[in-house]
């Protein structure tokens, strides 16, 4: 599968020749990548340099001006060392921007904590205009870009290194919209991103036990779908949010402010609580927090049990 | 500057007493810091239509130095951006003016300031995204020079140099403040060290400033320029110059009313 960064590429060269405004700025990332987009576009792609909240906060101006700007750089430079930009020249200003980050969570997992962003979601939550996009799988990133970078908020696509199995169709991605992966009815995992193979996996092993889940998968964190939500969870009570991000304002939260009015729903989530410290491969950190198909399948009987 | 530089401005600079004194809000001293730069490019710089703030023709003036909003809020109001009730609601619930401006409700202001540092590198983004449009708009942003400790200011100053920002002019209030905390503050030096046209004027006369934007040049593509105006803080009025209490404090009756004596 090719690979979600390569596909936001291939992206901004589909929309650029036809959309006059889009503008393009990073920094100092996927810049080979973004050739042929600066040849096609000429005067609309900048790698500006290494100079996180000044490309954001300059992308204020060039919103200003009229034009619809793309900022794209690592997560934690992009939304941690510049969300004041991000709060002050998009929030409070009211003007559109589109954000698009690669090394969201720990992906850059050999590159230690310095590299890794948790914080993204709920830093980008707090925005009424903002949606918060995970873009799984390269169609997804195209669907959901296309459907959103004009809609005049505050959107933010988070890119994973590494794509999930599940190869959705075009006509499945809308924003705003999550996806019902697997059928079941004794407890829903809901997740995003990457994680969405070791739902599965686990769904499997569970499976095995005689638990029968459902997997919801939501590549729009922000806004959350409610009727997805209202549906699984009206009828499996049982809500397991498996989620490569903070522990912190992540999908618990919000499918829990879709479905607290639903009676005796139980919640349980499997996030990152504070820094990973330590190096490895992404799989390695993986193990560490327990997002693993056996980690997932473990803490989902244990929930059962204890909700039972 | 010297003590023969002629007071300019004199009603405007009561005007801003008087609406920081009613509403008990605001930063006279740097607002009569920047007020006569701000004067002058309304009055003989800037393109506008105070009819139509949004006019596309417009220049772009940023007030990157959002607490000495007051001087601009005046200066608008003359030019007739603004209602003179306008003024007299400054810093009361439901008031369009406060102590730093909103662009989303103030007509003719083009950022929303106040965090030091943001402003510039608006006004930086605003003149690639015009030149991109292929508009010929200038982009005027004002500093103070307190804000240029800020490390934004400084990258956006190297990416306007790199990327040839030659429809941008930058103003600094150099008024000395930024010195208190660190005395190595060769603003001059530093500016051209980024590659940038540098002037040095007495911000406070209206023939040096004019001298000084007469010998720029604009274009789309070309040296991004700085007119670095050597400000007092506080010019106007003898009790708040300086950088003593001044700087955030509201005047009485009896300190407000031999301000505007003395501005008589």
């Amino acid at each position: 599968m090719k690979k979600i960064r390569v596909e936001f590429a291939d992206t901004m060269l589909e929309i650029g020749p036809q959309d006059p405004d889009l503008v393009v700025m990073v920094g100092d990332i996927s810049h080979g990548i973004l050739q042929k987009f600066a040849k096609e576009c000429p005067g609309r792609y900048y790698n500006v340099g290494i100079c996180e909240p000044t490309i954001v906060n300059m992308a204020a101006g060039v919103a200003k001006a009229g034009l619809v700007p793309v900022v794209h750089t690592i997560a934690p430079f992009l939304i941690e060392r510049a969300y004041e930009q991000i709060k002050l020249d998009f929030g409070y200003q009211i003007l559109p921007i589109n954000l698009v980050s690669v090394g969201g969570a720990f992906d850059y997992s050999q590159l230690g904590c310095s590299h890794h962003c948790y914080t993204d979601f709920s830093l980008m939550s707090h925005f009424a205009r903002a949606s918060v996009f995970c873009a799984g799988s390269p169609v997804e990133f195209n669907q959901l870009f296309k459907q959103t970078y004009r809609n005049g908020g505050i959107n933010y696509y988070r890119i994973p290194e590494y794509a999930h199995r599940v190869e959705f169709r075009p006509e499945q991605i809308q924003a705003g919209k999550g996806i019902c992966v697997r059928e079941g009815h004794q407890i829903t995992l809901a997740t995003f991103g990457t994680s969405l193979n070791a739902c599965l996996d686990a769904a499997d092993i569970l499976a095995g036990c005689g638990i029968s889940a459902e997997v919801l998968y939501f590549h729009t964190i922000k806004p959350i779908d409610q009727e997805l939500v209202e549906k699984s969870l009206t009828k499996t009570k049982r809500l397991f949010s498996v989620e490569e991000t903070s522990a912190s304002d992540g999908l618990l939260n919000r499918i829990w402010a879709a479905s607290r009015h639903i009676p005796t729903v139980c919640y349980e989530q499997l996030a990152i609580e504070d820094f990973i410290h330590g190096y490895g491969s992404y799989e390695d950190l993986c193990e560490k927090v327990g997002l693993t198909a056996t980690g997932v399948a473990d803490r989902a009987k244990k929930f059962l049990k204890d909700r039972a | 500057m010297n003590e023969l530089t002629p007071v300019l401005n004199k009603e405007l600079r009561a005007t801003i007493i008087q609406m920081i004194h009613r509403a008990g809000e605001g930063h006279i001293p740097s607002s009569f810091s920047i007020l006569d730069a701000i004067h002058f490019l309304y009055t003989e710089i800037l393109k506008y239509d105070p009819k139509k703030p949004k006019w596309e023709e417009r220049d772009y003036f940023v007030l990157s130095k959002g607490h000495g909003c007051a001087a601009l809020y005046v200066v608008l109001n003359k030019y007739g951006f603004l209602k003179g009730q306008d003024l007299i609601d400054y810093g009361k619930p439901g008031a369009i003016l406060g102590g730093h401006p909103d662009v989303t409700c103030v007509p003719g202001a083009e950022a929303s300031t106040g965090s030091l540092g943001h402003g510039f590198p608006t006004a930086m983004g605003l003149a690639l995204g015009l030149r991109i449009k292929n508009r010929p708009n200038r982009v005027f942003a004002l500093l103070g020079d307190g804000e240029c400790h800020e490390g934004t200011v400084w990258e956006s100053a190297n990416v306007a140099n790199n990327l040839e920002l030659g429809n941008l002019c930058a103003l600094v209030d150099w008024n000395g403040s930024a010195a208190q905390l660190m005395s190595k503050d060769d603003l001059p030096g530093k500016w051209k060290s980024f590659g940038w046209e540098v002037q040095v004027v007495n911000g406070h006369s209206d023939q040096e400033l004019r001298a000084a934007f007469s010998r720029l040049t604009y274009a789309p593509r070309g040296t991004p320029k700085v007119i670095i105006c050597q400000n007092v803080k506080g010019w106007g009025v003898k009790q708040v110059q300086g950088h003593g209490i001044w700087h955030h404090k509201i005047p009485n009756e009896q300190e407000m009313a031999a301000m505007l004596e003395e501005l008589k």
